[in-house]
């Protein structure tokens, strides 16, 4: 049954669609929904053809509406061992943490054998999504305006098909609650609450900040023989280094890197006493740990083609992205060398300094999806951290 | 790394005549590669003898050789003008084959040119089909079991081993030549020694069937610092088994799960280095078992190729123009994205859109292979629709491929079951529309059982069965607003929706419009909107944002030719090319509407604005009243756009140049007969049946031979000549319909008649001749099958002075404003018009190029009111005009002789018989020029494969009438150090005038017969002619047989005449090359 549903932005613009996953709440269900936080949140675009399940279970988009930009999504299904979402243990929030998805055709026929549906697998991890909108047009409007607010919505009354007035000021009303994406801490909402270690047997020991890890990055590290110490993201600096590790990766997760005051100063402690490494936020992270700024992207980068310049080699690599912040690289210290550099806009991808044995990439070696045209940066942190086995 | 400055000279070589296969692909991606190399401030050599491509066009490379691509010819041009460097991957295979010949005779390093683009050494390692295997395995990818056969023996081992089906592909062979898959014992081995003799170098890969899987292909770029991306990705949705250029096809890959495509992608990379490909564009594909999803290896390009011609305009990523760039040293980030103008070109394009592209087959015309497709390519161009789902995209392509389908449409109601479930279960061209067929009867149920049918993957199963839903709602329910949005965003036209709901088409329209359901255009941008389009290139949707604003100030819109068909090919789209560049140097904005991808006309910075659209009368509108331009462009595009003016006109379109009225005096048959007869010219006797009793008595009251047509064609479909009323009572058993609409053109046939066929452009009042074209094959072949000769060069000075006065009283009585083409034929001396073609024709290029004279521009200045006399192009005051100022010219080749040969595609259809006929046969064609007759017809037989022998033994079977013509040519051959073979009767002949023939034996006289004679490599030169006769039993045999061993053979004296000069200029052992001259230098 295709209920009509909305994706209201909070300039005013409406979109009609139809609602596919789970069902976007009514108007007058909003009150109570909003705690969840699903359906509601900083739209943004992804331009990746693939990947749309990826994408949908990756941690880093919690608190964001995902609008697919290619038309046609859920054409091969979907399968529980994609999912980013990181180990099953350790959570204390289970499932998809992206508030919906937004595409212009949802594709409902058959799957192959031992897949679900695009549209069953969100409902069963209770996200909504619409589909049968112009997305074209929503993604030239966040181009040229930058993420809006929004919220995807059912109207108050389950016998019509079109906002009233009434649902209209009801959506407005609550567009106004969620939070901007800047300044906001959304850390608590995703990664593990307990230490753990995976890949006991691993040879080279990986303590990992998870403030929201992709599952991916941890593969990467075990298939390089990694023991992988896995801490929450509130852990604190004493805790890791007591357990010895050999290197230490700061994570990606969502949210804004400005506002993670305790886990720069936390970081602060690491730095100089141990290999670090960081991806995307854990790139942000510890750039401001060296003294370094963040700031809001108009609109961001969330794809699987950008063009990144290790400026070390010359080489350009196509990489898997997703960040609204991004470092500016005049506010770091001169020690620090902006290695990765995006060819496109030229906006800084990463950070190296030799001094202090740092290595961080802003876009995502780990892909998933995306190309894995980076993943030897995986390769450096363990070697980095293999040297420096004491 | 910045472009190599240690290189000043770069040579390239285009890919000659058009042939399936190899098309017009590679205009597009020479011209690029050229402007491109032009833009960094290289000198650019090219070589290619085909007339009809814009890169030969005089200024667009340095210096142009029209010469045969052979190794003597390049020799002999490398030796003058001493590039260093050769760029050998943007030539087709054609070009790369032709580059390792230089190699291999070592004239690459004798002068001391360097190849850039790809290594000989990866260029082997990829084409070679036995090494690429090994060096795929070794990287740990799968291939197929398969063995590399030189025997039949070989071959027989792999079937023990691997049992049947198997594929059969022979290597070095183009568009897979050759191919075959055997399913029965009974022709394998016939199948693997057709490959064996296919392959230059006798051997041909055995192969473990994949038919069924899912076909894949990648389109990849790698650049010198080892930067790679994946430009493209494309999906088959005809399954392995059907050639990928015959499949249907779909960019972006739609079915494949990130991690596979990722496996897919970082294999295609993996292949890319193993093999070496470090400066350019490559082809890699692939196929999926759909259950267990492993992922085999097919086969890789590494140059550009049809695929990337596609990739480049789905996503708007110029893969030759980047390709040339890295050969001269350049990194991918180095290279800006025009299309943004504000990123690089290291970055994979995302797409917010589905393209789809179908191939257009003339199967019709090649009878004995219509059934089935297979490994080896038959179709002869392609369409390409974009659309913001698959189900628009698939639509507009079926309706951009011009086969008289509006979209997705049933197969007629009255098909049999057998023929359907034989539709769905073989490899059939059809085979889409059966599907449709059963899912218009029985809906998404029958996606399981269709899935086991054809494999065609259950996406897009799911997809078409979509539309058919919305074909069925249509049909029974009332047009809601919603069901309208529906169906046009799912790629339905006004038209279709019509002819399901009965309603009117201009109803449908009003309905659409009045809800405010209009076309909306998006950019194709390369980045799914990330960063704004500089660059205006555009596709239709519905319901959507719309992006383009109205072009400002002076504009034409320029309708091109639509898919490469035969009779509609490269020629046309120059011609529309070349007038947009024209228009913009006058100072008028262009925009360019064409659906077919293989072209320059759909580069997106040949005109201001481009819009990938089908090129029928309902899209074209939509741009029309988008853009709000008055003017347009039919005259060039051929009869595409021709066909379309009328609806235009009456719409209120202003048609540029010759009026609608004036096109119908042409087009229409009691018009222009009513025009002859004011002119007292002379028409072959003309009639029109509307029903078989009528056709009987026209043709009893002119007397035969008799030719039969329809109206309204080009490429002469289903003409047919009967000699008698048997052969003619065959022709109407054909599955023939006559009535009051669809009458049949019933013509006195005019035998052994000369040909003549002449351009000329007209001003309203003066009249320039851009040549007058003497055919060699007599009336009765059609213009575009046989070689031409300019000028005339067997004619009278009265039958010229008759031709030219004609020309001149016919275009001026017309009206024609721009181009005008004419075909005469001349018997006992008595002048008969053909046909009158009021646009250009396909010999317009030709005549440019040989004559020196940009005539596509001439006309773009006419249109901009620049008269003839203005131009400088007629100074001569015509006498026979006497009561008007006329002045006329006439156009002259610039080397002395310059001969246009057709080229054909025969061989790629098994034992069809290559004789010709008044339907339109060729695929390509090629210029000879030289300063006699025989120096140029030698290069044109060069150019078009068909080297000439120049000693040996003459086989001569010639009919009766021809004897005493024939007599002086086969003297001539003995002159020439020939001996001579001849059947009896031609021997008998022969030996009364004082010649000793060898007598052989016919077909049905016993053994060994001349057929054995051919196996057995006997002779070098056949001269066979059937006249009167276009199907004699026997004579078939021997063309059929000649074209196998590729044998020079003649079906007419005049082309034997032809022949014995040329044979004569190549006993001189001459290589003269001569570049193309721009006489007027207003090539731009
Ligand atoms: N082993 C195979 N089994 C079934 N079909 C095949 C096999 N190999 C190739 N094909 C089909 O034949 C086509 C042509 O083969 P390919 O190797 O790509 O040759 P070409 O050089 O002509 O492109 C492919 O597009 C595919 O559909
Ligand atoms: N009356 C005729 N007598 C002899 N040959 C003819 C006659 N009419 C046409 N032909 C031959 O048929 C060919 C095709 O006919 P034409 O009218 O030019 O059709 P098309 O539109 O396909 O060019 C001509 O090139 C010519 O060789
Ligand atoms: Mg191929
Ligand atoms: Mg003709």
């Amino acid at each position: 049954m295709q209920e009509h549903c909305y994706l209201v932005l909070d300039d005013g613009n409406i979109f009609q669609g139809y609602s596919f996953g789970a069902l976007p709440p009514r108007t007058h269900e909003l009150e109570e929904f909003g705690i969840k936080r699903k359906g509601a949140g900083e739209v943004v675009f992804n331009t990746g053809m693939s990947g749309y399940h990826e994408i949908l279970t990756d941690p880093s988009y919690t608190g964001q509406i995902v609008t697919m930009t290619y038309p046609h999504a859920g054409n091969y299904g979907s399968d529980n061992s994609w999912s980013e979402i990181g180990p099953e243990k350790g959570r204390n929030l289970p499932g998809i943490k992206l508030a919906g998805m937004v595409v212009k055709k949802l594709y409902r026929g058959p799957v192959p054998e031992g897949r679900m549906t695009l549209d069953r697998f969100m409902r069963d991890n209770d996200t909504p999504g619409i589909t049968g909108i112009d997305t074209r047009r929503l993604t030239l409007h966040i181009r040229d305006n930058g993420s809006p607010k929004g919220l995807i919505v059912r109207p108050s009354d389950s016998s019509s098909t079109v906002l009233t007035e009434a649902d209209l000021e009801a959506v407005k009303r609550f567009i106004k609650t969620i939070p901007d994406m800047e300044g906001q801490n959304l850390i608590k909402e995703v990664g593990s609450e307990q230490q753990e270690i995976i890949n006991p047997e691993g040879k080279i020991k990986m303590a990992v900040v998870d403030c929201g890890i992709k599952a991916n990055i941890i593969r990467e590290l075990t298939a390089r023989g990694c023991r992988v110490l896995l801490f929450p993201g509130t852990a604190s600096s004493d805790e890791i280094l007591k357990s010895g590790p050999d290197g230490i990766l700061i994570a990606n997760g969502p949210g804004d890197p400005a506002v993670l005051e305790k886990q720069i100063e936390m970081i602060k402690n690491l730095i100089g006493e141990k290999p670090l490494f960081g991806i995307c936020l854990g790139h942000q992270l510890i750039s401001q740990a060296l003294g370094g700024k963040t700031y809001k992207m108009k609109f961001g980068h969330h794809g699987l083609n950008h063009p990144v310049r290790d400026m070390r080699t010359g080489r350009v690599f196509v990489t898997s992205q997703n960040h609204g912040f991004a470092v500016d690289t005049d506010t770091l210290p001169s020690n620090v060398e902006a290695r990765f550099i995006n060819a496109n806009d030229k906006s800084q991808e990463g950070i190296v300094c030799d001094d202090l044995n740092i290595l961080t990439a802003q876009f995502h070696p780990e892909a998933a999806p995306g190309p894995v045209d980076s993943s030897w940066i995986f390769d450096d942190f363990v070697e980095y951290a293999a040297k420096n086995k004491d | 790394m910045p472009a190599r400055k240690d290189l000043k000279k770069i040579l390239l070589i285009g890919s000659g005549p058009i042939v399936i296969g190899q098309a017009c692909e590679f205009d597009y991606s020479g011209t690029q590669a050229v402007k491109a190399l032009k833009e960094d401030g290289y000198e650019v050599i090219l070589v290619n003898p085909n007339p009809a491509t814009v890169m030969t066009t005089p200024g667009i490379a340095d210096r142009i050789y029209m010469e045969p691509l052979s190794v003597p010819y390049l020799e002999e041009i490398i030796s003058r003008e001493r590039p260093d460097a050769i760029l050998p991957t943007i030539g087709g295979q054609t070009g790369l084959n032709l580059s390792l010949d230089l190699y291999d005779a070592g004239i690459l390093d004798k002068y001391n040119v360097e190849v850039i683009g790809a290594s000989i050494d990866a260029i082997r390692l990829a084409e070679d089909r036995g090494k690429f295997k090994e060096v795929i395995q070794k990287i740990g990818l799968d291939v197929p079991r398969s063995v590399v056969a030189k025997t039949i023996r070989d071959a027989v081992e792999l079937k023990k081993e691997v049992g049947l089906p198997l594929v059969i592909r022979p290597s070095y062979t183009l568009g897979g030549r050759g191919g075959s898959i055997a399913y029965t014992e009974a022709e394998f081995e016939i199948l693997v020694e057709k490959a064996l003799s296919e392959s230059p170098v006798k051997e041909a890969l055995i192969e473990e069937s994949l038919i069924g899987w899912k076909e894949f292909e990648m389109e990849v770029i790698r650049d010198p610092a080892d930067n790679a991306v994946i430009v493209c990705s494309i999906e088959n949705v005809d399954p392995m088994g059907v050639h990928t250029g015959d499949s249907i096809t779909v960019a972006p890959i739609q079915s494949l799960s990130d991690r596979e495509y990722q496996e897919m992608r970082n294999a295609s990379l993996d292949i890319l280095r193993a093999i070496g490909i470090d400066c350019g564009g490559s082809n890699v594909q692939f196929a999926v078992k759909p259950d267990t999803g492993r992922m085999i290896v097919i086969e890789m390009n590494p140059r550009v190729s049809r695929s990337s011609a596609l990739a480049s305009k789905a996503t708007g990523f110029p893969i030759a123009r980047c390709s040339a760039q890295l050969a001269v040293g350049y990194t991918l980030d180095e290279i800006v994205n025009e299309i943004t103008g504000e990123t690089v070109s290291a970055f994979e394009p995302a797409l917010d859109y589905v393209a789809v592209k179908i191939p257009r087959f003339e199967l019709e015309k090649f009878p004995t292979s219509y059934a089935q497709l297979g490994t080896q390519m038959k179709s002869v161009g392609e369409a390409l629709a974009l659309g913001r789902t698959f189900n628009e995209a698939l639509n507009k392509a079926v309706r951009s491929v011009e086969i008289g389908k509006e979209g997705l449409t049933a197969l007629p109601a009255d098909i049999t079951d057998e023929k359907l479930e034989l539709m769905l279960t073989t490899l059939h061209p059809l085979r889409i529309y059966a599907i449709y067929t059963v899912l218009l009867r029985e809906g998404e149920a029958a996606i399981d059982e269709l899935y086991e049918k054809t494999n065609y993957d259950k996406w897009f199963l799911y997809n078409i069965a979509e539309i058919a839903r919305i074909e069925n709602k249509l049909k029974t329910r009332p047009l809601s607003t919603k069901l309208l949005m529906d169906a046009k965003q799912n790629g339905f036209s006004d038209k279709r929706i019509s002819a399901i709901t009965g309603m009117g088409i201009d109803e449908i329209e009003k309905e659409r419009e009045e809800r405010g359901i209009t076309p909306s255009y998006h950019f194709v941008d390369t980045c799914a909107g990330e960063f704004k389009a500089a660059t205006p290139y555009f596709y239709s949707t519905f319901g959507e944002i719309d992006e383009g604003k109205k072009t400002e100030g002076d504009a034409v819109i320029i309708l091109a030719s639509g898919p490469n068909r035969i009779g509609q090919g490269l020629e046309f789209d120059t011609g529309c090319t070349l007038a947009s560049i024209a228009y913009r140097n006058e100072g008028v904005k262009s925009i360019m509407v064409n659906s077919n991808p293989e072209t320059v006309s759909t580069d997106f910075n040949v005109s201001d604005r481009l819009y990938i659209e089908p090129l029928v009368f309902e899209d074209v509108k939509n741009i029309i009243k988008k853009e709000g331009i008055k003017d347009v462009v039919v005259q060039l595009g051929g009869q595409t756009p021709l066909n379309m003016a009328e609806e235009l006109h009456k719409w209120g379109v202003n048609i540029v140049g010759t009026q609608v009225d004036a096109i119908n005096t042409a087009e229409d048959r009691g018009l222009f007969a009513a025009l002859m007869n004011k002119l007292e010219l002379r028409q072959p006797d003309n009639r029109t049946a509307t029903s078989f009793d009528q056709i009987e008595t026209c043709a009893e009251d002119m007397g035969y031979p008799v030719l039969l047509r329809p109206s309204f064609v080009l490429g002469g479909r289903s003409m047919f000549i009967a000699y008698s009323k048997e052969e003619l009572n065959i022709f109407l058993k054909n599955g023939i319909e006559v009535s009051k609409e669809k009458p049949i053109l019933v013509d006195q046939f005019l035998e052994d008649a000369f040909e003549y066929d002449i351009d000329a452009l007209c001003d309203g009042k003066n009249v320039y001749i851009a040549g007058i074209m003497q055919h060699i094959e007599a009336a009765g072949i059609h213009s575009g099958d046989s070689a031409c000769v300019f000028p005339a060069y067997k004619s009278t000075d009265k039958v010229i002075k008759e031709m030219t006065e004609a020309t001149v009283r016919i275009a001026r009585e017309i009206g024609v404003v721009g181009f005008l083409n004419i075909q005469y034929a001349v018997k006992n001396n008595e002048l008969y018009i053909i046909e009158v073609n009021p646009r250009a024709s396909r010999t317009v290029p030709f005549l440019s190029k040989a004559s020196g004279i940009n005539l596509i521009q001439s006309a773009v200045r006419i249109w901009r009111g620049k008269d003839l006399k203005t131009q400088g192009l007629t100074k001569e005051k015509a006498d026979f005009i006497t009561d008007d100022d006329c002045f006329i010219g006439v156009g002259r080749p610039q080397t002395g002789w310059a001969v246009k040969e057709a080229v054909f595609s025969n061989d790629r259809f098994s034992d069809y018989d290559p004789v010709l006929g008044p339907e339109m046969k060729s695929t390509g064609e090629v210029i000879g020029t030289g300063a006699t007759f025989g120096e140029a017809f030698a290069k044109a037989q060069d150019s078009a494969g068909g080297v000439l022998p120049t000693e040996g033994k003459a086989f001569v079977s010639v009919h009766k009438n021809d004897r005493e013509a024939i007599l002086p040519i086969v003297k001539e051959l003995q002159t020439l150090g020939f001996q001579i073979a001849a059947t009896r009767g031609t021997a008998n002949f022969l030996f009364d005038h004082g010649i000793f023939a060898e007598v052989i034996l016919k077909i049905h006289e016993g053994r060994p017969n001349v057929i054995d004679h051919i196996k057995s490599g006997k002779f070098a030169l056949l001269i066979n002619t059937p006249l009167g006769r276009f199907a004699e039993i026997g004579d078939n045999a021997i063309r059929i047989e000649a074209v196998k061993r590729k044998l020079t053979y003649t079906t007419t004296t005049s082309a034997a005449h032809a022949a014995t000069r040329a044979i004569r200029y190549l006993k001189k052992k001459e290589v003269i090359v001569r570049p193309l001259i721009d006489v007027l230098g207003d090539f731009k």
